[in-house]
């Protein structure tokens, strides 16, 4: 049952097992009762016939007159076919010649009445009549006719053999037919298991075969699951790697300073290298955390953020009553890990309140495909060299402390979604750091 | 001042409380949630530094409990993780500061002090009133400009009435805030530094700045600056 051609095909022939038997059944019985119906017609007719044949014998008794019978059947013994006529008394007043001893002796029919037998072997038709000879009294008398069914049952079998081999030959057919469609229908996906497979393998970079468009959404999550993937352990790698080479020149340092006989200012240098591989690590470790895929995440509303981080900020910055203005609609949504968004508003926020005087300003707005965010503070802006600080090769252990820092996680975190960031000045003369993310 | 510190790692632990008690602090100490929390509510704290990652009770549950039980001292949060999202965290819980490790002590004294003087209502790290002015980050106590040397037990009783100032502070708020538990507390010991701060702050006895309110206790009555 794991496989869902197996699911579909037993959903396919359980549905079309019991439609078929149903259809069977129903075709079945109609067939049946209408000819149950005609040869209850048919022997209704032979006996209105009969009728017509009646006659009052000599004794004042009714007979039948056997030369103009209305079936030749009636004529020859064991034709099948038997007629019969019985007093109230139930003797029997004139039989047929195919009458043979096996027809019992019916109970006396009321006048009128007409009474329809099936039994195993024959079907039996029985009518009451009531008949007066000129001048004596009334008599009531049966009327019967006997068929044998082995006819009518072979019929019916007959029917049923050919009802239900169709059938069976239809639905057979319609199985072939739907596992056809199926193996059809689920193609692309076993194309699309075998493209994930080769990009598992390194044979390919992305899944791009034509798929329909079902699968669409399907195929663009997986191929930006594999690019975040993929991001993710290169950053991982270069991560790793530029945290072991960037260490080693501040354990050079500790390893010379500890080579050295006791030395006056030899604490000072241990703190001072000590503080650079804190910074080496703090550094490494937030980009390594940085999640940087837009892949499976749910659009994240940044007002709320915004208004959590100024709540923080401004209990941290409490001394200088730094002041948050947040201009950005409600329903502003990204489609980020919340866990970036705090590192990237956070770091923005927390560098404004740090190098502004009390004022901080976070303005964000959507535009065509993009969000535009600007953080203002209202210090002295940045310095000439800042945009330097933030160019690629610029090595963390080479960054400054305090902006440097803060700015170039940032960054990071900005190059990871594919957005960009500039620095400028702003109305208030103090620094503006503006980025744009695709929305 | 009383501080509460609170955090798992002993080498951490000890390292804070040294450098605490350097600073004149009364220092107490915890080794996890549950007894963080026990002390910062039967205990006269001043301020709390509180690790966020630590056993029985995490650091935000603690400041949750503190704050729902209605203690108003500063926190400080400590935390080896960075992140945003965690900072935020603490700070909503109701942490007043955070400081994130490894750190440099010195900062992480400032901003203890910082918060200190934040609940007692003065925004700069100098506390002035009139011709006074109390340098708490050098420790240092100018009258009209000029240095007056202060021995510590001393600066701490004057450190707690300004920080507090305009509020009645009774002798045993004193030596509960000031002392520790192993310290002798006898109340004639504050009499004597109260006398003692008088004449070095004001020798004359024209501005008397230090007013006694008898069977209540001591009030700065200068206005702030």
């Amino acid at each position: 049952m794991r496989s869902l051609r197996t699911r579909l095909l037993l959903a396919a022939s359980l549905t079309l097992a019991v439609f078929m038997v149903m259809v069977g059944a129903a075709l079945d019985r109609a067939f049946e009762s209408s000819a149950q119906q005609s040869q209850y017609e048919r022997m209704q007719a032979l006996v209105y016939a009969l009728l017509g044949n009646l006659e009052p014998n000599p004794y004042g008794d009714l007979t039948l007159s056997a030369s103009k019978l209305p079936d030749a059947r009636l004529e020859h013994p064991q034709s099948g076919l038997e007629a019969a006529l019985f007093s109230d008394t139930t003797a029997l007043l004139w039989g047929s010649p195919s009458l043979s001893d096996k027809v019992p002796t019916p109970a006396s029919e009321p006048p009128g009445e007409w009474r329809f037998v099936e039994g195993k072997m024959s079907f039996t038709l029985l009518f009451g009549l009531r008949y007066a000879n000129e001048g004596s009294v009334p008599h009531n008398y049966t009327l019967l006719v006997a068929e044998d069914a082995a006819a009518y049952r072979q019929q019916i079998s007959r029917y049923r053999r050919t009802l239900w081999g169709a059938l069976a030959a239809g639905a057979t057919v319609l199985l072939l037919f739907q596992g056809a469609v199926l193996r059809w229908s689920l193609r692309p996906l076993r194309g699309l298991v075998r493209e994930l497979r080769a990009v598992e393998k390194g044979e390919r970079e992305t899944i791009d075969g034509s798929y329909p468009d079902e699968l669409l959404p399907l195929m663009q999550g997986l191929n930006a699951m594999i690019s975040a993937e993929r991001t993710r352990q290169s950053r991982y790698r270069n991560a790793l790697g530029d945290l072991a080479h960037s260490l080693k020149t501040p354990l050079a340092v500790l390893q010379g300073i500890s080579e050295r006989p006791a030395h006056a200012d030899a604490s000072a240098n241990i703190a001072e290298q000590v503080s650079r591989m804190g910074h080496i690590v703090a550094h490494q470790l937030k980009r390594a955390a940085t999640f940087g895929g837009r892949t499976m995440a749910e659009p994240m509303a940044l007002r709320p953020l915004v208004e959590k981080l100024s709540a923080a900020l401004t209990k941290v910055y409490a001394s200088r009553e730094t002041r948050f203005e947040i201009i950005m609609p409600a329903d502003l949504r990204l489609r980020a890990d919340a866990g970036d968004l705090y590192e990237l508003f956070g770091n923005l926020m927390d560098n404004a309140a740090k190098y502004g005087k009390r004022r901080v300003r976070v303005a964000a707005v959507r535009l065509v495909a993009s969000v535009s965010v600007n953080v203002d503070d209202d210090g002295a802006g940045f310095p000439d060299d800042a945009e330097n600080l933030l160019e690629r090769g610029v090595r963390a252990d080479t960054r400054q402390e305090g902006q440097g820092l803060g700015l170039a996680a940032v960054k990071d975190i900005v190059e990871a979604y594919g957005g960009t960031l500039a620095l400028s000045t702003n109305d208030w003369g103090g620094g503006r750091v503006s980025i744009t993310l695709n929305a | 001042m009383r501080i509460l510190i609170v955090e798992d790692d002993r080498l951490l632990r000890e390292q804070l409380a040294e450098a605490f008690l350097a600073e004149g602090y009364v220092v107490e100490t915890a080794a996890d949630g549950e007894n963080g929390l026990y002390m910062a509510q039967e205990y006269p704290i001043d301020l709390a530094v509180v690790d966020l990652g630590l056993p029985k009770l995490t650091g935000v549950e603690l400041i949750k409990k503190l704050r729902k039980s209605g203690k108003k001292l500063p926190i400080l949060i400590l935390t080896a993780r960075d992140a945003w999202q965690s900072k935020v965290e603490g700070l909503e819980a109701g942490a007043d500061d955070y400081q994130t490790k490894p750190f440099n002590t010195p900062e992480l004294l400032a901003r203890c002090r910082a918060l200190v003087r934040r609940s007692g209502g003065w925004a700069s790290a100098t506390l002035s009133s009139a011709q006074y002015a109390l340098d708490t980050g050098a420790k240092v106590l100018q009258v009209d400009g000029n240095t007056v040397e202060l021995t510590s037990y001393e600066y701490r009783v004057l450190e707690y009435l300004l920080t507090h100032a305009g509020k009645v502070i009774s002798k045993s708020t004193l030596s509960e805030h000031l002392y520790s538990d192993e310290d002798e507390r006898d109340s004639n010991v504050i009499e004597v530094f109260i006398r003692r701060l008088r004449i070095k702050l004001d020798p004359e006895g024209t501005v008397n700045p230090i007013t006694t309110l008898r069977g209540e206790g001591y009030r700065w009555d200068l206005p702030r600056a």
